[in-house]
């Protein structure tokens, strides 16, 4: 069972982090990962990707062409990565940056307007444990309580940040059942 | 057991260093290995080691040929410009017959490139590290794992031959994050007699120097040729499914693991594909590559993430036109694919079936 | 009067410099006060590249030999391991000056606990007398044959004024070898500088004035008035930084 992963956006959206903590995540759970940063020669506002490969075994490639899961920030990051997706792939896009993510119809298509639900649950950085969330819902790679140990490790010392990305967590599994 | 993490390629590196006994390190700023020394700039002074930050390439590599002459196990690391600088100081520690560890994780060349990975410095890393005819052991890891593995026993090459040991790595490598296991702490032996440290007890003139008259540099010069064949028994490499293969990819790093992911896809379709991986460049994994059954051999297939390919000539002076050499590559900082060179490999075999 | 004998450190041999050469007296200097201080197994010479080299020949106490303009950067390397050394490089003109430009004045910026010890002979001895950049104007070399001319080689370069600008040095001071009480200032000096490392205070730099009458194309005499008429009032002695003063 390999699966790839490919995030994307620009710098400062959280996306590093979040292929990071999936990364990770998988591997709390006993599955192997990979994970591989593409910067621009940019410091900040760039263009940011990562590819995160999940597997049973060791990885070998951590270079797939295609990948089974692209998580798109904005309209760049769509334009370019969107050929990339494997037929019968899932997108997950960023509604509130992405006019139309419905072009391709041999995939799944989660469309969430992320940055708004964010700002609603009182802060912006969430964004990217909303979109973590929407892969635990909609992937079933990641489980909710590996994620929420993840974010306790991560967080644990504020308990009020700790709170606000758990519920962030939640609402993105909420968001992916709902699609 | 060790300790499990999950960590950078360059930070597993610098790690691993420390674990190994390292306990000076100095670089300059170049990506994409500058975790590799920001790590080290807080690890090492944990473990009473010492990390300087020098004003170049040249000034580091020679921060570490004065450690090295103490006897402290030293490192530097950089990417292809940075080492095109250190080419001094590599030369000068042959000379001088100091061990210590150079990392190169390299990126897209020539020139300032690209920042992004490439494995571009194959000649230069095997060939001519600098000026003057000598060669260090070159370890090309294809994770973060066995970059683990490869630095923890780096110094103990260095030290047995008294020479530097060089590690090819690209910036794939270098950023990869994955989860490794981390060995013991090693126990620090004494500076050995032939340095300048007195903490041994030395009692003698103790000199080391990178000049000599004629007919001394000849015999040396000598014996480091002799210490090169030697090298022949210190070959790594991994063969995989090369059994009944009639079709074999030669590749190292990064291109390795792309190859050998394309090598499972293809098994899984019924091709006798296999792969050698070198895991020493230098020495080279020569007579696994020419004692390769060539009457079922169709056909060598040499993949690296460099245009053109650098590691062809070292492959081919193996293979003796025994059968086809075909190579397929990517550059300047565009990486390979898992696509890309299953389609490559694909279209060497259909086009060898069909001259066949 | 202190008995005139070898130094302890310095080998019966010919030294390989040429007649009249200072570069020798500098190096007896250097080795004599090593000896006073009791410093003779504790010492180490990071020997560089030039007719400062010809140390490699004769020196008997530890040394490294390095690369061109590299001793700041290798002394770094040895200092910082093993701080309980006393360290210096011994470098000429066209080593600290040119090549390991960038070294010299990074070392001093960083404030390393080793000392310099500078032998300025404003040309390039070893390679057979080329422009240095410490040549005085007009004076000739193989590469300015008819004299230095600034609009095309610039101007000599005063490296104790150029390091008496960063911060961390602690001992800054140029001496002129052509006379006996130069000598003995320098002698001074070098102890001083010594001292200081000892102390673990940082970075110390003696600067020799010293000649070279065999690319001078002059007699070693006539180098010594030469140095007077000419190096000195360019490169003018006395003591740039002392700290240890400047508290009192």
């Amino acid at each position: 069972m390999k699966k790839s992963f490919v995030f994307s956006g620009s710098g400062g959206q959280g996306i590093m982090s979040a292929g990071i903590t999936l990364a990770n995540t998988a591997i709390e759970m006993g599955l192997h990962a990979t994970y591989l940063p593409e910067y621009g020669p940019e410091q900040r506002g760039g263009s940011a990707k990562c590819t995160v490969v999940v597997d049973d075994g060791a990885v070998v490639s951590p270079l797939p062409k295609q990948c089974d899961t692209l998580i798109c920030m904005n309209e760049l990051a769509y334009a370019k990565f969107i050929g990339d997706l494997k037929p019968g792939g899932m997108l997950v896009a960023n509604a509130n940056r992405i006019a139309n993510p419905y072009e391709r119809s041999d995939i799944k298509v989660i469309a969430v307007p992320v940055d708004d639900v964010a700002l609603a649950l009182g802060d912006p950085r969430t964004a990217n444990i909303i979109l973590l969330g929407i892969l635990a819902g909609a992937t079933g790679v990641i489980s909710r309580m590996f994620l929420a140990e993840a974010l306790k490790r991560k967080f644990g010392k504020k308990l009020a940040v700790l709170e606000m990305n758990i519920k962030a967590l939640d609402k993105g599994i909420e968001l992916a059942e709902d699609k | 057991m060790g300790e499990k993490r999950f960590m950078k390629g360059n930070e597993a590196i610098a790690e691993a260093a420390v674990r190994a006994g390292c306990r000076f390190f100095a670089g300059y700023p170049i990506t994409p290995q500058n975790e590799i020394p920001e790590y080290l700039s807080w690890r090492l002074p944990e473990v009473g080691g010492v990390f300087v930050q020098g004003e170049s390439e040249i000034s580091s590599v020679n921060m570490v040929y004065g450690a090295a002459a103490m006897g402290t196990r030293a490192m530097t690391s950089s990417s292809g410009p940075g080492i095109s600088l250190k080419a001094e100081g590599i030369s000068y520690l042959a000379a001088a017959m100091l061990p210590a560890v150079i990392v190169n994780i390299s990126r897209g060349g020539p020139g300032l490139g690209s920042i992004q990975p490439a494995q571009s410095d194959y000649l230069q890393a095997t060939k001519a590290l600098g000026h003057g005819g000598f060669h260090a052991m070159v370890f090309a890891p294809y994770s973060a794992q066995e970059a683990v593995d490869v630095l923890y026993e780096a110094w103990d090459y260095a030290e047995r031959d008294r020479n530097p040991v060089f590690v090819l790595m690209d910036g794939c490598l270098g950023n990869i994050m994955e989860e490794v296991e981390l060995p013991p702490m090693k126990e620090l032996d004494e500076p050995p007699e032939w340095s300048l440290s007195r903490r041994n007890g030395r009692d003698w003139q103790g000199n080391i120097t990178p000049i000599y008259t004629e007919p001394i540099l000849e015999g040396l010069n000598a014996m480091a040729g002799e210490m090169y064949k030697s090298w022949e028994d210190d070959v790594k490499v991994e063969e995989y499914m090369l059994d009944d293969a009639e079709y074999v990819i030669v590749a190292y790093g990064i291109a390795a693991r792309v190859s050998k992911e394309a090598v499972d896809t293809l098994r899984a379709r019924g091709v006798k594909i296999g792969l050698l991986r070198p895991i020493t460049l230098f020495p080279f994994p020569k007579s696994n590559l020419r004692n390769l059954d060539y009457s079922r051999v169709k056909g060598i297939i040499d993949i690296e993430m460099t245009l053109p390919a650098q590691m062809r000539e070292d492959i081919e002076l193996q293979v003796m036109e025994r059968c086809p050499v075909y190579e397929y590559g990517r550059s300047g900082g565009v990486l390979l694919d898992d696509d890309g060179v299953l389609e490559a490999i694909e279209g060497f075999i259909e086009g060898g079936e069909n001259n066949g | 009067m202190a008995e005139y004998k070898r130094s302890n450190l310095i080998a019966d041999a010919p030294s390989g410099y040429c007649p009249g050469c200072l570069h020798s007296l500098a190096t007896r200097l250097v080795s004599d006060v090593i000896c006073e201080l009791g410093q003779e197994d504790n010492s180490i010479n990071v020997i560089s590249v030039g007719c400062s080299a010809l140390n490699l020949l004769y020196w008997k106490g530890d040394f490294l030999g390095v690369a061109h303009g590299r001793a700041p950067a290798s002394a770094t390397g040895i200092k910082r391991t093993n701080p309980e050394r006393l360290v210096f490089t011994y470098q000429g003109d066209g080593d600290l000056a040119a090549i390991g430009l960038a070294e010299i004045v990074s070392a001093a910026n960083r404030g390393e606990n080793f000392t310099v010890i500078f032998a300025n002979n404003q040309t390039y001895g070893m390679t057979g007398g080329q422009l240095a950049p410490t040549t005085l104007i007009g004076q000739k070399t193989t590469t300015t044959v008819y004299g230095r001319d600034p609009a095309v080689a610039g101007y000599p370069m005063r490296m104790c004024e150029l390091l008496n600008t960063l911060e961390a040095p602690q001992y800054i001071a140029r001496f002129a070898l052509n006379s006996p009480k130069g000598i003995n200032q320098a002698r001074a000096g070098i102890k001083k500088a010594f001292e200081y490392q000892l102390a673990g205070k940082g970075f110390t730099f003696i600067e020799l004035l010293t000649n070279c009458p065999t690319n001078w194309k002059m007699s070693p005499l006539d180098t010594l008035e030469y140095m007077n008429e000419n190096t000195i009032p360019y490169f003018k002695p006395g003591v740039y930084r002392d700290k240890e003063a400047e508290v009192k």
